[in-house]
């Protein structure tokens, strides 16, 4: 069993937003159970009426979705986990 | 005739789902790296992305002398798109807003629909317009329209609708490879965009090698033995909705989304309609002489013995307002959809 | 020569146009943060800002009258006020409200004031030929008043403004084009689309007189905008000026404009045309309280029209059947028949 790895929203926060702390939940691909790889998008977020596609930190399967499609949700905020394949 | 299989909507709840504009763009770049022919061009279309997403990213893997902006001159780039289809290459060329098609309806119309005809069968068109359809955003009269009734009207073309992101990609890859023009009109309610929420249907699974959808084949999305309800584009998933609705009621709506206007997948309405005996059609374009009448006139030569009551639900021959008051007493709504079936039913 | 109390006029207009702008874009961002839905809010739908566009609608409109024709493309905020269009009503429409200028049909890219013949359409150049119309009536009846098409640059590649053009000049009609050149058609740059840098060259091909007004400058735009509505009025035929303007918002609210440099939006903002009319008008001897006078001014009335317009009705929704005919046949729908439809 490896560890879960936090989709994190601050990794892809855009730089220049930097003055921004609140972003909405445009899309989720994937749903809780999906077989991803590293890199495939996962969903898509709204900072700043900008569109930013959220890539896989991992490859694995998609364990939890923490923010729902059609939320908004705090910068830093943790989108969901993934369980790392091994 | 309904289409083979739905089983891929219901997919295992493990598959990548897909907007209805990221569809549109993985079947555009699929072509595209496998025909050096394609290409696509239209306003806003490579930086931006399409102002309704529809080209995202293919300016990045194509470069600009695929993914062409072009000037404000849908009249000289429309027709480029006939002339370089008939020369032998598959342009796609995008309309922003089908609205728009009044400054360029003689290259649609008189080269795209018709040159094939006029040659007498020696020339082809192997184009694809592609344009953004629909209201509910309050844009008002000029930039609110589907016009779907417009395009089927005129012979010659082919007119693409689709409602899922399923049915969009293999449309798309059906409308670039077909050799006749075909209009593509997609719903700005159903790209999925952040800025313009979407229902909860349009989003589906979309498998990631390409397929296509073969024109004329309606999807009948619910079985239901009481009420035929046909429809297309947003409207399918207002039906859907209204539908789930009445079955509290104990009405079983049958709902068909056409996906194709031209050619028209007649087999299954009548199907249907032989089934219910009754038949609503809901259209977002406007209502007199245009998709309600059609199909309803089809259903009448068809099944007339069979037909008890119909009815139909457009816009009511008024341009689309703009306030939000206005435009949503002339969209057809989900409880307009689900008092016409009761109707029916009584 | 353009006088102190016409540069003081259009000075107000700019500064009232320009604070219009800034609070459509407080209030339209109403119910849409964080999450943008264009279609959430008080004011739904497209919004397409005109700042940094103010010299242009108050350089031209300055010498207009009434009974003068004027056609706006989608961003026509600072024309419709230069030209005097009802701010309250302009206002009222643009939050869909009964007492607006259309009874909400309209919105904010097609306002219709025919107290001062303003229209416009969201359809970029189609407010072309309806100018030459304008234009063409007066010609026939003998009046001396004239007619103004606004454009952007990104629409004189379009069909519907060099018909207009070719037409206007073939009959000498008294019309001016004035194409405001912002650098952006969306996301297009203007060389993207264009080899012809000057806009007002594609006069040439029309045996017309072709202006460009290179900067920000309300005064050089009032300038040769006088000249060019005195040469239609005087029975000389049609004119083409391009003004170069600057976008300081992006194309409609809600665009992010990924696409634009950060310097070429930085460079923008340092083009301001109200602090330089500001400038000319201290060099009439116009104070510092004069200015601010007129600011002041410009603000309430701004405020005025905002907190009336939210305070009107929305339309009944039966109100969307009328008015689709002045003199609607019989058989028309009118009442929505049984299911809201038309008969």
């Amino acid at each position: 069993m490896t560890d879960a790895v936090e989709i994190d929203s601050e990794a892809v926060w855009p730089a220049d937003a930097d003055d921004v702390d609140e972003a909405y939940l445009a899309n989720w691909f994937v749903r809780e159970g999906a077989a991803v790889d590293a890199g495939e998008t996962l969903c898509e977020i709204q900072v700043e009426k900008v569109s930013i596609d959220v890539p896989a930190p991992v490859a694995g399967t998609v364990t939890e979705i923490a923010v729902a499609e059609g939320s908004d949700f705090d910068r830093g905020a943790v989108l969901g986990q993934i369980q790392a394949s091994a | 005739m309904a289409t083979e299989s739905r089983d891929v909507t219901e997919a295992a709840e493990t598959e990548r789902e897909l907007t209805m504009s990221r569809a549109m763009v993985e079947a555009i770049a699929w072509e595209m790296r496998n025909d050096e022919d394609v290409f696509i061009m239209g306003e806003d279309i490579a930086d931006y992305g399409g102002i309704f997403s529809s080209t995202t990213g293919l300016l990045d893997e194509f470069g600009r002398d695929r993914v062409m902006d072009v000037p404000i001159s849908e009249t000289a780039y429309l027709g480029a798109a006939v002339g370089a289809a008939q020369a032998g290459m598959r342009p796609i060329a995008e309309l922003m807003f089908v609205d728009f098609f009044g400054v360029a309806m003689d290259q649609i119309y008189n080269n795209m629909a018709k040159n094939t005809y006029m040659s007498g069968g020696t020339m082809s068109v192997p184009m694809v317009l592609t344009t953004a359809v629909g209201g509910t955003y309050n844009d008002a009269g000029q930039h609110s329209q589907t016009l779907y009734g417009t395009f089927a009207h005129l012979p010659g073309m082919k007119v693409v609708v689709p409602s899922t992101a399923y049915d969009a990609k293999g449309l798309m890859h059906s409308a670039i490879r077909d050799d006749d023009p075909v209009v593509y009109m997609f719903h700005k309610r159903l790209m999925g965009l952040g800025w313009m929420p979407s229902p909860s249907g349009p989003k589906t699974a979309v498998p990631k090698d390409d397929y296509t959808i073969p024109f004329g084949e309606a999807d009948v999305k619910r079985v239901g033995d009481d009420v035929t309800v046909v429809t297309l584009g947003l409207h399918v998933h207002r039906a859907m909705e209204a539908a789930s609705q009445l079955e509290d009621d104990g009405i079983d709506a049958e709902v068909i989304d056409l996906r194709t206007l031209v050619p028209l997948d007649t087999d299954t309405i009548l199907d249907s309609v032989r089934k219910t005996g009754t038949l609503l059609v809901v259209d977002e374009d406007y209502q007199s002489f245009g998709v309600t009448g059609e199909i309803i006139a089809r259903a009448a030569e068809g099944a007339l013995d069979d037909l008890s009551a119909v009815e139909r639900l457009a816009i009511p021959d008024v341009p689309i307002p703009y306030a939000r008051p206005l435009e949503d007493e002339v969209i057809p709504g989900t409880d307009d959809i689900a008092a016409a079936v009761r109707d029916l039913h009584e | 020569m353009v006088g102190v109390n016409k540069l003081k006029t259009m000075y107000e207009q700019m500064v009232t146009a320009r604070h219009y702008e800034e609070r459509l874009v407080d209030e339209y961002l109403v119910g849409k943060e964080p999450a943008f839905d264009i279609s959430a809010g008080p004011i739904p739908g497209e919004l397409h800002l005109a700042a940094g566009h103010e010299a242009s609608g108050a350089g031209v409109c300055i010498h207009l009258r009434n009974d003068d024709t004027v056609t706006g493309p989608h961003r026509p905020h600072h024309i419709a006020i230069a030209k005097g269009v009802d701010l309250k009503r302009m206002t009222a429409e643009i939050f869909g409200r009964e007492t607006g200028l259309c009874r909400g049909k309209g919105g904010h890219m097609h306002l219709f004031d025919p107290d001062v013949n303003f229209a416009c359409s969201g359809i970029i150049a189609q407010g072309c030929p309806p100018a030459v119309g304008a234009a063409l009536a007066a010609k026939k009846r003998n009046t001396d008043a004239v007619a103004v098409a606004f454009l952007g640059e990104g629409a004189i590649d379009q069909g519907g403004f060099l018909e207009s053009l070719n037409l206007a000049a073939v009959h000498d009609l008294p019309v001016v084009f004035v194409i405001e050149d912002n650098d952006w058609a969306i996301s297009m740059p203007k060389d993207r689309v264009t080899d012809v840098a000057d806009g007002s060259k594609r006069a040439w091909g029309f045996d017309l007189p072709g202006v460009r007004v290179d900067s920000d400058d309300a005064l050089a735009v009032a300038e040769v905008a006088g000249e060019a509505v005195m040469r239609a009025r005087d029975g000389n035929g049609p004119t083409l000026i391009e003004v170069q303007v600057h976008r300081r918002m992006g194309h409609f609210m809600g665009d992010a404009e990924a696409y634009r440099p950060e310097a070429d939006i930085e460079r923008a903002k340092q083009r301001d045309s109200i602090d330089r009319l500001a400038d000319d008008l201290r060099s009439h001897g116009v104070t510092d309280d004069d200015i601010d006078e007129i600011r002041e001014r410009a603000h309430e009335r701004v405020e005025d029209a905002i907190t009336w317009a939210k305070k009107q009705p929305e339309p009944d929704p039966e109100e969307a059947y009328e008015n689709v005919f002045t003199n609607p046949p019989a058989t028309a729908a009118t009442d929505g028949g049984e299911n809201g439809g038309a008969n």
